[in-house]
């Protein structure tokens, strides 16, 4: 058994976790990164794509070159970092936290005082969309196809159908269009792309790839190997409408139907999660229920930006000083609710007694046109913000003073009207 | 005479239909034409259910019969024979056609004895028809109607499980079962019994009933539960259950394990097993089958056993011995996420009578890894690789069963699958020699409780073949134990830091989900693994809630590896994985 003590330990070597292992070691404590993939990176290291810190670094990198920045300063401020490592266990220790994690040089025990989880997310399977038909080879999700190709050098299909409009879905598109796939197909039940406009333009448009909106895939055909699949239009409310089948002849479907936090671990654990994000509930510096136990990045709820996902990895490295230093926490937090036309609402509660202003993320229902962001209180509206606009396929950063949210203790309703 | 005339009655309620029947040795061959598949099935299982009939050939077409799809069929059977014909692969005492459970126990109880035997298997992996889509559920015994062959095979088999379980060292929980009798129960006779008898006849008849056709069938220990204990026993059971019976004697298996572990213990003790080898025709001599013919060549024999599962019956007419006809009867099965194995300690089931046709059988159970299952439907397809899953079937299932539990996360579905049951018309187990093929044993028409029966069946069926004449002389080197994999989710950590310390590959874990290291991985190839999903069945990588997306690849990367094929000729099941290298070229 390799025994490891730490103030710290980072499950998950992807950029919110080497952000927060950055933040950590420059605030001064002893921090470990434990990473069960054969690098450090996480999911940038297959991005070959460009556009990642437009936000941090005010330039666009590629996802690797975005990771980079990170590694090296992590080398830089000398942190320690397992790789193929993967986390089996935990357990509370009279005050600290015990990790074990295996790896192919043997079994590691940490023990810290905090742990900060950065586990990311996973793909929606076609299973979670109920799509129906057979389940032979050629069936893939997004990033799988976007690691095979990126990585491996492999392609999917010649023939390939991509069901979801998002970012991962024309991201994929435009590399499979680049790496030769002969004939493309983008379907996805929104009246229109659900990713970033910038992503439409580049990757869809720029291209001429074809693409169906308000249709998605009904069954997938084929006995050993996918011979295509039946489409069907939906309505308004996505529901297939009858009599539209098509058949589409393929020889790949791609899902990219959406993106689940990991946070089973944490869930084991006996950590609260949201029914909304199927993230952990946290406080303001991203805490989740269980104390000293903090999440951070794509595993709170999937970001558009990775910049976003790294914000929170720095207010929680911040949080996790406080902790380590036994600052005080309210008697009761205050919780953060999402109005009627907010999705999901990261964070959830106000707990630490005093601290910075907070910074929230939140995902509208409905797109509106110069809306108006809204935080109301018992005694009525506390703040408002104007926005351009608001749509559900982008992520509302939104700071609030402190004081403002400690006025209502009862807890505040944040809504985009 | 009797026979005829009965049949000769069934077919004249389709007096719209100029059908013919032909009576040969209790077989019952039926002619002619109707509109629907529905009709066909029909009229099959009314022609089954007459006393007496041994088999019902229902060689009826319907409109939208795929005659194309069957010529095509026989005619690439007829080359493939015709290119085969003339090589020969071995000599074997026993041909074994067909690689599910059955096939694979039969193997395995006849490698007790001096024999040379080979298992023959159209997949590259064995397990890979209805075995694999099996809810695992080893029954009791006490459905099957009294006098036929499946109950007396499965009452006897499913107490041979736990020696099974013990010797071949795959999982298997007695979980027992829980049958709940609830308002819904009777519903459809609630009119025949007003106010409180209703209830009456609930909690106090019905239950005694169930007991009672369990101690007919040979099944003791059941048990009525009333009341608290049925919350003590099944916490989340159904809030208004009035009554269940619980059955101590069912257990769960993972269906595919059992087959697999069978299979390697065959091996292990000389039985040769050969995939991706169909059976496309026999050299005969007269009655007697001379040689097995292959894509692989010609498996000359002394005693031929059919146990091909839905295709059972193009094996028997192949041979010269067409007694059944096989009707697929397809299956759904909802899976769900590990994290709702709390909810479920027992098999369980509603009793609602009569049954509901397209989910009749059908159940909520607890799998050895803690995931749960509901299901399988029953509904009759003309196809027999039908595997499709229609939506509003998992629809169906999600809703047919939510009224046996109060409460239960429906969302956490993982993955749905369907299979396909090899019925018969006669609907009963066909274990007996062929009538005009003289050393052919069928093991035909096994359906649910198949895997139940499966140590009984192999006992039977080898029972069959000394009758048949096969000299039984025992093996002195049989070895029954298998030797387990050590799983890397199950060992303890000690254990797991000796296990590095000899192989890091111990420690790499490829399976995120369901942690699986990767000298899981490479253990199941060397037992034979030859393809992804084969892995998956032996190492469980893959079969968690991301299904693979994040270990797939790095599967079909140790695959290509240990194989030595390149990553994009990597298979699935029986395709390959991927299309070809990004411009044809290899990195």
């Amino acid at each position: 058994m390799i025994e490891v003590g730490k103030d710290v330990v980072v499950v998950g070597g992807g950029p919110s976790g080497l952000a927060a292992a950055v933040k950590l070691a420059e605030l001064g404590c002893r921090v470990a990164v434990v990473e069960s993939g054969d690098e450090l990176g996480g999911i940038l290291i297959q991005c070959i794509h460009d556009g990642f810190g437009t936000k941090l670094f005010g330039k666009a990198l590629s996802g690797p070159e975005f990771a980079s920045e990170f590694i090296e300063k992590l080398g830089e401020l000398g942190v320690e970092a397992w790789t193929r490592a993967h986390v089996v266990r935990v357990r509370r220790e009279s005050g600290s936290w015990a990790l074990t994690a295996v790896s192919p040089k043997g079994v590691y025990r940490f023990s810290c005082r905090a742990v900060v989880y950065a586990t990311g997310c996973r793909e929606r399977t076609p299973f979670e969309i109920r799509v129906g038909g057979t389940r032979p080879a050629g069936v893939y999700t997004a990033g799988l196809v976007q690691r095979l190709v990126n990585l491996y050098g492999v392609l999917p299909g010649k023939k390939v159908l991509i069901v979801g409009g998002g970012d991962v879905g024309m991201i994929v598109a435009r590399h499979l269009h680049l790496e030769g796939v002969e004939e493309l197909l983008i379907v996805f039940p929104e009246p229109w792309f659900a990713g970033l406009p910038r992503n439409v333009q580049q990757c869809v448009l720029d291209f001429g790839i074809p693409f169906r909106p308000r249709t998605t895939v009904k069954e997938i055909v084929g006995k050993e190997r996918v011979e295509g699949a039946v489409l069907v239009r939906v309505d308004e409310r996505w529901q297939p409408i009858k009599g539209t089948e098509e058949f589409y002849p393929c020889d790949a479907v791609v899902f990219s139907v959406g993106l689940v936090p990991n946070a089973s671990q944490l869930e084991e654990l006996g950590a609260e999660i949201d029914p909304r994000t199927r993230g952990p509930a946290v406080n303001e510096y991203f805490e989740t229920t269980l104390k000293g136990v903090f999440a951070v990045g794509n595993l709170l709820t999937p970001f558009d930006y990775v910049d976003d996902a790294v914000e929170t990895a720095f207010i929680a490295a911040e949080g996790v000083s406080k902790h380590l230093s036994g600052e005080a926490r309210r008697d009761k937090p205050i919780p953060l609710r999402p109005g009627p036309n907010v999705r999901l609402l990261v964070p959830h509660r106000v707990e630490w007694a005093s601290g910075g202003d907070i910074t929230l993320f939140l995902r509208p229902y409905a797109e509106k046109e110069n809306p108006k962001i809204s935080v109301r209180g018992s005694k009525g509206e506390l703040y408002h913000d104007r926005r351009r606009y608001a749509r559900p396929s982008l992520i509302e950063r939104v700071e609030l003073p402190r004081s403002l949210v400690e006025s209502s203790p009862e807890g505040v309703v944040v809504d985009v009207e | 005479m009797k026979l005829e005339g009965r049949v000769r009655k069934v077919l004249e309620k389709y007096p719209a239909y100029n059908l013919s029947y032909e009576i040969r040795d209790g077989v019952v061959f039926l002619y002619g034409r109707v509109k629907s598949y529905e009709e066909w099935v029909e009229i099959g299982l009314e022609v089954g259910r007459i006393k007496g009939v041994e088999g019902v050939v229902n060689r009826i077409v319907w409109d939208g019969y795929p005659a194309e799809k069957v010529k095509e069929r026989e005619e690439r059977r007829k080359r493939i024979f015709e290119e085969n014909k003339d090589r020969v692969v071995g000599s074997y005492d026993v041909v074994i056609v067909g690689g599910g459970v059955v096939g694979a126990a039969i193997a395995r109880e006849l490698s007790r004895y001096q024999l040379r035997i080979a298992l023959l298997e159209k997949a590259p992996d064995v397990a890979t028809g209805a075995t694999k889509a099996n809810n695992g559920m080893i029954h009791a015994g006490v459905e099957p109607p009294r006098g036929t062959l499946k109950r007396k095979l499965n009452v006897r088999g499913c107490r041979m499980y736990e020696r099974w379980a013990q010797e071949l060292n795959f999982k298997y929980k007695r979980v027992g079962s829980l049958w709940l009798i609830t308002p819904r129960t009777l519903e459809k006779y609630k009119r025949f019994l007003p106010g409180p008898l209703y209830t009456l006849t609930l909690k106090y008849i019905l239950p005694y009933i169930v007991v009672l056709k369990g101690l007919i069938n040979g099944v003791r220990g059941l048990r009525v539960v009333r009341g608290r204990e049925i919350f003590e026993m099944e916490p989340y059971a159904a809030r208004d259950a009035l009554a269940a019976v619980y059955v101590p004697w069912t257990a769960i298996v993972d269906p595919y394990e059992v087959a697999i572990a069978l299979a390697e213990n065959a091996a292990a003790n000389g039985v040769e097993i050969f995939t991706s080898t169909e059976v496309v025709g026999f050299l005969k001599e007269g009655d007697t089958i001379k040689g097995v013919v292959t894509n692989r060549g010609v498996f000359l024999c002394r005693f031929v056993v059919n146990a091909a599962g839905v295709y059972a019956d193009e094996i028997a007419e192949m041979a010269g011995s067409p007694e059944y006809t096989i009707h697929p009867r397809k299956g759904v099965i909802v899976l769900f996420h590990r994290s709702t194995g709390s909810y479920v300690r027992h098999c369980l089931a509603e009793i609602i009578l009569p049954p509901p046709p397209r989910t009749k059988g059908g159940g909520i159970n607890p799998t050895p890894h803690g995931n749960v299952m509901w299901g399988p439907t029953a509904v009759e397809v003309p196809d027999k690789e039908d595997v499709s899953v229609d939506p509003e079937e998992v629809q169906l299932v999600l809703t047919r069963y939510s009224t046996a539990l109060s409460e239960f996360p429906r969302d956490r579905v993982i993955r749905y699958f369907a299979g396909v049951r090899a019925a018969t018309f006669t609907e009963d187990f066909v274990i007996r020699p062929a009538k005009w093929v003289r050393n052919l044993l069928h093991v035909a028409g096994i359906q649910s409780p198949g895997l139940a029966s499966a140590p009984a069946i192999a006992e039977y069926a080898v029972q069959k073949l000394r009758e048949m004449g096969l000299e039984l002389r025992g093996n002195p080197g049989f070895n029954p134990f298998r030797e387990p994999t050590p799983s890397l989710r199950e060992m303890e950590l000690d254990e797991v830091e000796e296990l590095i310390k000899r192989d890091p590959r111990r420690g790499h874990v490829v399976c995120e989900c369901e942690m699986v290291s990767e000298a899981e991985v490479v253990e199941a190839v060397k037992r034979g693994a030859r393809t992804v999903d084969a892995v998956k069945r032996r190492t469980r990588a893959g079969m968690g809630e991301c299904q693979g997306a994040r270990c797939l690849i790095k599967v079909a990367m140790i695959l290509s590896r240990e194989l030595g094929v390149p990553l994009p000729e990597v298979l699935k099941e029986e395709a390959p994985l991927f299309d070809g290298y990004v411009r044809g070229e290899a990195w």
